[in-house]
């Protein structure tokens, strides 16, 4: 029996790596291409997607072995089963989609590279395999599963209060398939640039601070002290001894109204090691650029992919996995990753099918606050019911908006500081419609002037 | 069904309520490090109603009614002071000045002003 667990190899065999980081070569690939201007995808006239930065994700290998916009073949596999046409699982319909004037505006026909533009300068190619139709509605009811056809989980149908759901909605008609290719590397901005551990960088860390098993934390919050119990609590799994290290993956993309601004989010989780509530030798702070989907069972399933791609051995996963609202059953994540949800496509847990996953769960319940204990403690220890105190980031954002110093025993007072620092800086704590709008100008990157 | 609304009391609210018989229905919450008036909220007509009014406010996992502008809370508190009282009559008191309170909420998702922290 091997007791020791290994690195395991990136989902699909090998690391997708499609940046070209020689300009000239990058150049001499975009002379005479017919160009387009990436523009974010809206919803009621807010930002809710940029397609740049899944082709960063892409390009950058941590959606291996994922490598660019899907064909109408490879979506629909998809959306039957959960698998690309190679056969290796991934949850989401991944496109680049224009509207039919830009469409007609740019006369690429099959065969054709087109070059693609960021913040004014070019950025990527995308080599057009296939040019084909969506019908927007139909792929965002698909994408998430109905009552009806994913009994398992689903609760009820979603509408347009879904934030990943109107994603798929706000979709223009007409994609273009084919794979990108970085031809313009993007410096990421601060703060962000410090977290940015695209899968190949990140497995040289671990490398680097001899890690072996390392445990992902999945998080577009700021910390609270249960997140804090949750992670530290979970990383006791490992193999002959806890994990070696804590990898925390933060999303940063378009979020709700009312969530944190990602600059918070990545500072906050920073501070955990900085302030020593967890070792720095021991917790690493990372980012993923992606506009969340909110698809509770099917995030955890690209959790899983980009982890592993990272290097990562295993993946905590909590109650209510990147929800939100009702949707799905609170414990569809740990559903499929205990039994399976074969109405989507897995009869048996995403690491227990072929061309499944190799990164392990670890399926937590829940932490509280228990006074009769006096400290966090994990719901399947504690028996004082009538006395526990559920955490909730709702309540703990009411707090903040009172413009009232959260208690040590819910935020620690230096995560604090760092949201209040976001908050004068933006003049507001959460995202707003004016952070929402205004970030999709910036982005997280910028790009050097390339003349083609 | 119903819900619960958490009105959290400082110190000035605290103070506030010295006198009027509520200092017996203040609730610790988190081991009293937090100190709160909790109202049960019907779910017909005040959440349905408060959910339409801002649709920034949702239910969490403990069945609390949160993310309600500051304003209304404010106002909750106010006519919770004022009459004494923990009862549906608070919230009816409080629709009556929705108008005002969503101007104020409608400012409020503009601009909060930061604490002053050390």
């Amino acid at each position: 029996m091997e007791i020791k667990i290994k690195t395991p190899l990136p989902h699909g065999g090998r690391l997708v790596d499609r940046v070209v980081r020689n300009p000239e070569l990058g150049k001499k690939m975009a002379k005479g291409c017919p160009a387009y201007d990436i523009k974010p995808n809206l919803y009621n006239g807010m930002p809710v997607r940029n397609v740049y930065r899944e082709i960063m994700s892409i390009c950058y290998g941590f959606f291996s072995p994922v490598e660019g916009s899907m064909t109408q073949a490879e979506v629909e596999r998809v959306l039957k089963e959960r698998r690309l046409l190679n056969n290796w699982i991934f949850p989401y319909p991944l496109v680049f989609d224009i509207s039919e004037e830009d469409y007609k505006k740019l006369g690429v026909s099959v065969g054709d590279r087109l070059l693609l533009r960021l913040k004014g300068q070019p950025f990527a190619v995308l080599d057009i395999e296939e040019i084909y139709e969506i019908d927007p509605q139909e792929i965002a009811t698909r994408t998430f599963g109905t009552p009806e056809n994913n009994p398992e989980v689903v609760r009820r149908a979603f509408d347009t209060k879904h934030p990943g759901y109107v994603i798929y909605l706000s979709l223009n008609r007409i994609v273009l398939a084919g794979k990108y290719t970085i031809i313009n590397e993007p410096r990421l901005r601060p703060p962000f640039d410090r977290f940015w551990y695209p899968p190949a960088k990140s497995r040289e860390e671990f490398k680097r601070r001899g890690w072996t098993t390392v445990i992902n934390h999945q998080t577009r919050n700021v910390p609270h002290v249960g997140h804090e119990a949750l992670l530290r609590n979970a990383a006791f799994t490992g193999d002959t001894k806890p994990c070696d290290g804590i990898l925390v993956n933060c999303i940063v993309g378009a979020k709700r109204l009312g969530d944190y601004p990602d600059e918070a989010i990545v500072e906050a989780h920073e501070m955990v090691n900085l302030a020593g509530y967890v070792k720095p030798q021991r917790h690493m702070v990372t980012m993923l650029l992606w506009d969340m989907r909110y698809g509770n069972p099917l995030e955890s399933l690209l959790h899983g992919i980009v982890r592993q791609n990272m290097g990562c051995t295993h993946h905590m996963f909590g109650r209510d996995h990147a929800a939100v609202g009702d949707y799905y059953d609170s414990y569809a994540t740990q559903i499929l990753w205990e039994k399976g949800i074969p109405s989507f496509g897995f009869p048996a847990p995403p690491n227990a099918v072929e061309y499944g996953l190799l990164i392990r769960p670890q399926n937590m319940a829940e932490f509280w606050y228990c006074p009769h204990c006096q400290e966090v403690t994990y719901s399947e220890n504690c028996n004082h019911l009538d006395e526990i105190q559920r955490f909730s980031g709702s309540f703990i954002r009411s707090l903040l908006s009172e413009g009232l110093f959260p208690p040590p025993v819910i935020m620690r007072p230096e995560v604090y500081k760092v949201v209040v620092k976001w908050w004068k800086q933006f003049g507001y704590p959460f995202n707003n419609r004016k952070y929402l709008t205004e970030r999709e100008k910036e982005l997280e990157v910028d790009l050097a002037p390339m003349d083609i | 069904m119903g819900y619960s609304l958490a009105v959290i009391l400082d110190k000035k609210r605290l103070e506030g309520i010295k006198g009027t018989g509520l200092e017996s229905k203040v609730t610790d919450m988190f081991g009293g490090a937090i100190q709160a008036l909790i109202m049960d909220v019907p779910d017909e007509p005040y959440a349905k109603r408060i959910l339409a009014e801002f649709p920034g406010a949702r239910i969490d996992a403990r069945n609390f009614l949160e993310e309600v502008p500051v304003a209304f809370k404010k106002a909750v508190y106010e006519e919770i002071r004022r009459l004494k009282s923990m009862g549906p009559e608070v919230l009816d008191a409080v629709f009556e000045k929705m108008a005002e309170i969503k101007e104020l909420a409608a400012q409020e998702q503009e601009y909060l002003p930061p604490p002053e922290v050390d």
